[in-house]
């Protein structure tokens, strides 16, 4: 057996000797499609795909149903943009851009289920299986919701603001 | 109903507990069960979701099982593509090129590779730091290891566990949700360095999971114990394997008695999966059994009988839909009913209950999964290219089935993978063909499947007029959890709860240990309560993540 203090660290262990191809930008679309406007990343994600108009070096994830395989992809990233829908009770199709402060104040990673994946549960997943593999630059955009029931459609105001972040974003991947 | 919730292990006590989901999760499974004594004397498995992918199908584009069918699943997508996918190439009789059923295999094989250390120490093992254990010598190593996420095995296991889906994503462009088989082969061809490239990531996870943390030895080595008897002289033979997560687990699991209960119906369906490239380049319904590589087969009544689908069918007597009790699932149907109304008909489950007619018994439940393959890899070998493996037919002769029984057959099965997804990588021609294109169908009817790494998973489609008249999946699970049929008789998890010792009715961690070691594809965090009060008992994950 291998004695304690030779263990290599997991992240560590990710390590097989090849160059993976990495991106410059992984944005991560978080959310239900099923449930209203919760499906603001995954839909974020697909309309960016539609205008074709991000440069080659920006990879989309749709943080839906993928899991764990989206924390792992961060680890080919020099940063990450995560989009989510919130519900802190402001009006609808209110934009939040979350202060990297509030990104070193995530709760534990024990407490997270894959079929409940939200933007903080991304992060500190990725923080638990990458280590310092993690991208250090990470910005958050959160979109608050006004309807999250099942099979209901977007909101209007959730359906624009989308459009209006799809700029934001679309500015900072050409921008840099 | 009795609700007495008894203050010691006093005699003559009846109880029931309801096992159910909680809101955090998606919950899909709901145990009832009773205890009398300490021990479980009845047991009720009650699936609370409703999937309709069937409906969904039904009126689609023929080829639409290929998109809609991997994303019933988050975990074994892949699966349900190669089944979805051999389910259209019998439709459409197509031509399969020798590199493409290679490719299909390698990517079905690597899939499972993946969830064998990610449902052992994320979904299972956790459990077996449960404090009702800390008086075994072995406790506090056991904690050391399996703690969720700082577990100095979890961790690294759970971790790595993204290598062999990396192989997957080099052949099928992504992992999860992949759909790039199609009938007539797989889209795109390998370049010489993806094959290097695969069997490298490969070797590295062996070189630093499979050998170094799991086995303690050679994949050989381990492969090499053909009987219950050459494990324990396993376990035993040196420190590094005494020592691995492997020769641990046994050495724990045997000292907190789980190979003393779990054990179920000791009848097995296995549909076979992999396929020997030169005799299934014509896919058909009946030239399948003797293609495969790990072999179909049912095990009932202690006698080995050939698979056939036609035999397979399912019974909606206690689950909430209308229709009959034995229909064939290219005949099924999903018409659902309120739940409500249907408990007032003693329905209490919205999985069906899949029964095979075995010749000369009738109708039987069977347990799907790792130990079902292993059985059936236990008959006696009529061609090459099949696996035989002796293992778990001397563990079942001298162990029996059990928890501890059921988890080895899933482990086993990480070297056995790893040495034939090597051999297809070695084989691929790469200048070779990938893709016949077939004719469509105008009408037509197709079977398909594999192997899951929790059991047989299986599609029926019938397609008229060019599109899907009718589609039917059934999965491990519903084998495993299905409820109870016409005739009362108990499905294979109802079966395998009843007999478990509850410690502690508070806290009754061994109910969590025999589903779990089904690997039922359920996300749920489990809560005891009395069922006359409603007063919450105990609350304990069974499962953080996945």
């Amino acid at each position: 057996m291998v004695e304690e203090t030779e263990t290599p660290k997991p992240y560590e262990l990710l390590d097989d000797g090849f160059e993976h191809p990495r991106c410059a930008v992984l944005l991560i679309g978080c959310g239900n499609p099923l449930r209203g406007d919760d499906a603001a990343g995954p839909v974020l994600v697909r309309r960016l795909w539609e205008r074709d108009a991000l440069p080659p070096t920006v990879r989309l994830a749709d943080g839906g149903t993928s899991g764990m395989d989206v924390a792992f992809q961060m680890r080919h990233a020099d940063r990450v943009i995560i989009v989510d829908a919130a519900s802190t009770g402001a009006a609808p199709g209110t934009v939040y851009r979350v202060p990297g402060e509030a990104l070193e104040q995530l709760p534990p990673v024990t407490g997270i289920a894959s079929h409940d994946f939200r933007w903080d549960h991304a992060i500190a997943i990725g923080r638990w299986l990458l280590g310092p593999l993690m991208p250090e630059r990470i910005d958050v955009f959160l979109i608050e919701g006004r309807d999250f029931g099942f099979g209901e459609s977007l909101s209007p105001e959730m359906d624009a603001a989308i459009d209006r972040v799809a700029d934001l974003v679309l500015a900072e991947c050409v921008d840099g | 109903m009795s609700t007495t919730i008894p203050t010691g292990a006093g005699a003559g006590t009846k109880i029931d507990l309801n096992v159910s989901p909680v809101g955090r999760v998606e919950g899909d499974l709901d145990i009832r069960v009773t205890i009398e004594d300490g021990v479980v004397t009845d047991a009720w498995t009650q699936a609370m979701m409703f999937r309709g992918f069937e409906t969904i199908l039904r009126g689609k584009d023929m080829r639409a099982g290929l998109i809609m069918t991997p994303r019933i699943c988050g975990i074994c997508g892949g699966s349900h593509l190669y089944k979805a996918c051999y389910a259209l190439d019998t439709a459409f009789k197509t031509h399969v090129p020798y590199n493409a059923t290679l490719i299909r295999n390698i990517a079905q094989a690597v899939e499972t590779l993946q969830s064998i250390p990610r449902y052992f120490y994320a979904l299972f093992a956790i459990d077996l730091v449960h404090e009702k254990y800390r008086d075994s010598p072995l406790y506090e190593e056991a904690c050391r290891r399996f703690t969720a996420y700082v577990g100095t095995s979890y961790q690294p296991g759970v971790v790595l566990s993204q290598k062999p889906v990396e192989v997957y994503a080099i052949f099928g462009g992504q992992w999860p949700h992949s759909s790039f088989m199609i009938p007539g082969g797989v889209m795109g061809a390998p370049t010489l360095s993806d094959i290097t490239r695969s069997m490298a990531i490969l070797n590295h996870w062996k070189d630093n999971w499979l050998e170094k943390q799991l086995l303690g030895c050679s994949i050989d080595r381990w492969l090499a114990n053909e009987t219950w008897e050459d494990v324990l002289a396993w376990v035993e033979e040196n420190e590094s394997q005494r020592e691995s997560d492997l020769g641990f687990f046994i050495r724990y699991a045997l000292d907190i008695g789980l190979d003393g209960y779990g054990a179920g119906w000791g009848n097995y369906l296995a549909a076979g999966t992999y396929f020997d490239p030169e005799l299934y380049d014509h896919p058909t319904i009946e030239g399948r059994n003797a293609a495969l590589i790990n072999r179909s087969g049912v095990y009932a009544g202690g006698t080995h009988h050939e698979y056939d689908q036609a035999r397979v069918s399912e019974d909606v007597a206690h689950s909430f839909y209308t229709g009959s009790d034995a229909v064939h699932p290219w005949d099924g149907t999903q018409n659902a009913i309120d739940p409500h109304d249907g408990a007032k008909e003693g329905k209490y489950s919205f999985a069906k209950a899949p029964r095979y007619d075995v010749a000369g018994t009738g109708r039987l439940p069977l347990e799907a999964g790792p130990l079902a393959r292993r059985v059936v890899a236990g008959k006696p070998k009529t061609a090459d290219h099949q696996d035989y493996d002796p293992l778990f037919t001397d563990i079942l002769a001298v162990k029996g089935p059990s928890v501890l029984v059921r988890q080895l057959a899933r482990l086993h099965e990480a070297p056995k993978y790893f040495r034939l997804v090597m051999d297809w990588l070695s084989r691929i021609d790469l200048h070779g063909s990938f893709y016949t294109k077939p004719e469509d169908p105008i009408d037509a009817r197709g079977y398909g499947g594999t192997e899951a790494a929790r059991g047989a998973l299986q599609d029926w489609v019938v397609i008229e007029g060019g599109k899907i008249a009718n589609y039917n999946v059934i999965t491990p699970s519903a084998w495993n959890i299905g409820p109870r049929d016409k005739d009362a008789v108990l499905g294979p998890i109802e079966k395998a709860l009843v007999g478990t010792p509850i410690h502690d009715v508070h806290d009754p961690v061994e109910l969590g240990h025999v589903t779990r070691s089904f690997d039922a594809c359920i996300v749920c965090t489990v809560h005891a309560y009395d069922g006359k009060t409603g007063r919450e008992l105990s609350s304990f994950v069974i499962n953080d993540m996945v």
